[in-house]
């Protein structure tokens, strides 16, 4: 796999500074109801596909079933709160705990797969995981649709302004992209940008990679569950159908690959163009039938990994890195 | 014991329609190694092709199979030429979007075209609908596609085995460069594997019909399971896939008759375990999948 080093360099400061004024800053800078709905999800898929990142950017492992984690996340908190009266914020910390005991669970068979074959033993995952859900509803008398009662309150996650739902989601992606730039950092960091390029080779020179693998998939779904209690008190209506859904998967894997896989920046870049391009389409082709935007969405969805395999963030690169070659080295790993 | 024997014949039956299904994926995943997520689509297509058919020309689906065969290969011939033939180089992950963004793409745009209504076909009157067989009765409908999935499997098998082309098929699929390097036409020999892997798909779709709805989204039911069937019957093996079929039916209909709810959970804990641990299937070549999906 021809991937890209994990990033870090001097623009380090400087990068820090733009992404706390995007996350903290924007949020208070709109004020149209429209923007804010959007900016919410910018930063909230901006955070979930930095999430996904972090096991199929940097650690290579091709995962189409985060949906499974998501849905914990939202059915975790929902069923507390609804049920129990515990505080969303308690039990999003129940949800990751849950989330990341799953993946502690499924890592034993799923790290034995590679590429492809990981992929759809994980979309299997989160399809048993949905099924047994629904099963489970069956006998514990669960309504298959779950609603919370509006009533705002900072203790019940429920707030009266969009506004601070999309600091919520800010916060949260400041949250994911600090833990990932920590750990692309860290030891365990290069680790898995080794066993990323080559398995064989990683494990020739005595990195134990279920180990590391393991490590990037444990905060991987532990942040994708907490990603999925937020949305759940956004929308303030669940059901099986749309926090279980492969739709959620491909969509945070599609981001980091459209934004550039394995980097930094890539998964809130693909997050700031997916979705605004999936509500215009939304509202452009509205009126010519049901699907027409998903259609326009699928096919430029072909183009662009057809064209841009390595992402906004890769092609730059690439280009830069033409830029500065004389001859000399390549500047890619 | 009754019952049991009306669960197996009833599961066998079942699984002669995953067989069906996955015979395509077999000669396309399996065969070529070429990674399809757009699979169950062109089975839609297959469903929704039998069934315009026959609204339009009165021509049931059995009885105008050949012609959904030959449409479908040809839109097999135009998913290879405009698509797969510039992503069979690059990375796994751009042949797993390119095919799931496709996949979007027709399912969407059979929203568009036909709404979400439930279509199906009636072929036999009530009198017909099931037959007696060893002392319990079984859906004629289902019959029909077990015996399609028959006749489909011994068709493939005389081609692959007996023909140059399919010879050249497997040979390409063992190893593209020395295929090529022996004079073979690696994109024409792709071009008829495509033509004829969709073809088997969207026949299979079109089979199908009379016994389950077609609905845009219909495919994705399928293509997991068209999967495990295919690696269970050991990645490019044609009696393989039937068998992997035939199995997956018997375990669903067992599980289904115990708790109703989990059936559709048993294909997906099949394939993880599956994949995890019995990677190259019943009846594989050892290291198949490594060989193939590099």
């Amino acid at each position: 796999m021809n991937l890209h080093r994990i990033d870090y360099r001097d623009g380090d400061a400087l990068g820090a500074v733009l992404l706390v004024a995007i996350a903290i800053g924007l949020p208070f800078a709109v004020a149209d109801r429209f923007y804010l709905n959007l900016l919410f999800l910018i930063l909230l898929y901006g955070g979930l596909a930095s999430a996904w990142n972090l096991l199929g950017g940097y650690a290579g492992q091709f995962s189409l079933g985060h949906t499974a984690f998501f849905g914990i996340g939202a059915y975790s908190s929902t069923l507390l709160y609804t049920m129990a009266g515990v505080s969303p914020w308690l039990g999003a910390l129940g949800g990751m705990a849950i989330s990341m005991a799953l993946a502690f669970l499924i890592s034993y068979p799923v790290f034995r797969l590679r590429g492809v074959f990981f992929a759809m033993a994980t979309i299997a995952v989160g399809e048993t995981v949905r099924i047994v859900l629904l099963w489970y509803r069956r006998i514990a008398d669960i309504p298959y649709g779950i609603s919370i009662d509006y009533k705002p309150g900072f203790g019940r996650m429920i707030f009266a302004e969009p506004r601070s739902y999309a600091l919520m989601a800010g916060i949260f992606l400041l949250l994911v992209v600090g833990v990932c730039y920590a750990v692309s950092r860290s030891r365990a960091g290069y680790y898995l940008q080794a066993l990323r390029d080559n398995e064989d080779a990683a494990q020739a020179v005595g990195i134990d990679l279920r180990r590391y693998k393991l490590i990037a998939f444990l905060i991987s779904a532990a942040f994708t569950s907490l990603g999925g209690t937020l949305m759940a008190q956004y929308v303030l209506y669940i059901e099986p159908s749309t926090v279980f859904n492969t739709t959620i998967s491909i969509d945070v894997a599609l981001m980091s690959i459209l934004g550039g896989i394995g980097t930094l920046w890539g998964p809130l870049l693909g997050a700031a163009v997916t979705m605004p391009l999936q509500e215009f389409l939304r509202d452009w082709l509205g009126s010519a039938g049901a699907g027409a935007h998903l259609v326009v969405y699928g096919a430029l969805l072909v183009v662009i990994v057809m064209l841009l395999p390595q992402g906004i963030v890769g092609a730059w690169k690439d280009r830069s890195a033409k830029r500065r070659r004389h001859g000399g080295q390549h500047a890619r790993g | 014991m009754e019952t049991v024997l009306q669960l197996l014949i009833s599961g066998v039956l079942l699984g002669g329609v995953y067989a069906l299904g996955a015979m395509g994926l077999n000669l396309i995943f399996g065969v070529a190694k070429v990674v399809n997520f757009a699979h169950g689509e062109f089975l839609m297509i297959g469903m929704y092709a039998a069934y315009w058919l026959w609204k339009l020309t009165g021509l049931n689906p059995y009885a105008g199979a050949p012609v959904i065969l030959v449409f479908g290969a040809a839109i097999g011939w135009i998913f290879y030429r405009c698509l797969i033939r510039y992503t069979i180089y690059k990375t796994e992950m751009t042949q797993v979007f390119a095919t799931l963004g496709l996949s979007i793409v027709l399912q969407n745009f059979a929203l568009m075209l036909f709404s979400a209504d439930f279509l199906t076909v009636k072929v036999f009157t009530a009198d017909w609908e099931s037959i007696p067989f060893l002392g319990g009765y079984v859906s004629t409908t289902r019959l029909v596609s077990f015996l399609f999935a028959a006749v489909a499997m011994v068709l493939t098998l005389l081609f692959m085995k007996r023909t140059y082309t399919g010879r050249a098929i497997e040979a390409v699929s063992q190893d593209l460069s020395a295929a090529r390097l022996v004079g073979i036409d690696v994109n024409k020999v792709l071009t008829v594997a495509f033509a004829l892997g969709i073809g088997l798909t969207v026949l299979a779709g079109g089979v199908l019909v009379p016994s389950f709805y077609a609905f845009p989204t219909v495919g994705s039911s399928f293509v997991l399971i068209s999967f495990v069937a295919v690696v269970l019957g050991g990645l490019g093996n044609v009696a393989g896939t039937v068998a992997g079929g035939l199995i997956l039916g018997v375990i669903e209909t067992l599980v289904g008759y115990l708790e109703p709810d989990l059936k559709e959970a048993t294909h997906f804990v099949l394939l993880i375990v599956l994949l995890a641990f019995l990677p190259n299937g019943l009846f594989g070549v050892g290291g198949a999948e490594k060989e193939g999906l590099k």
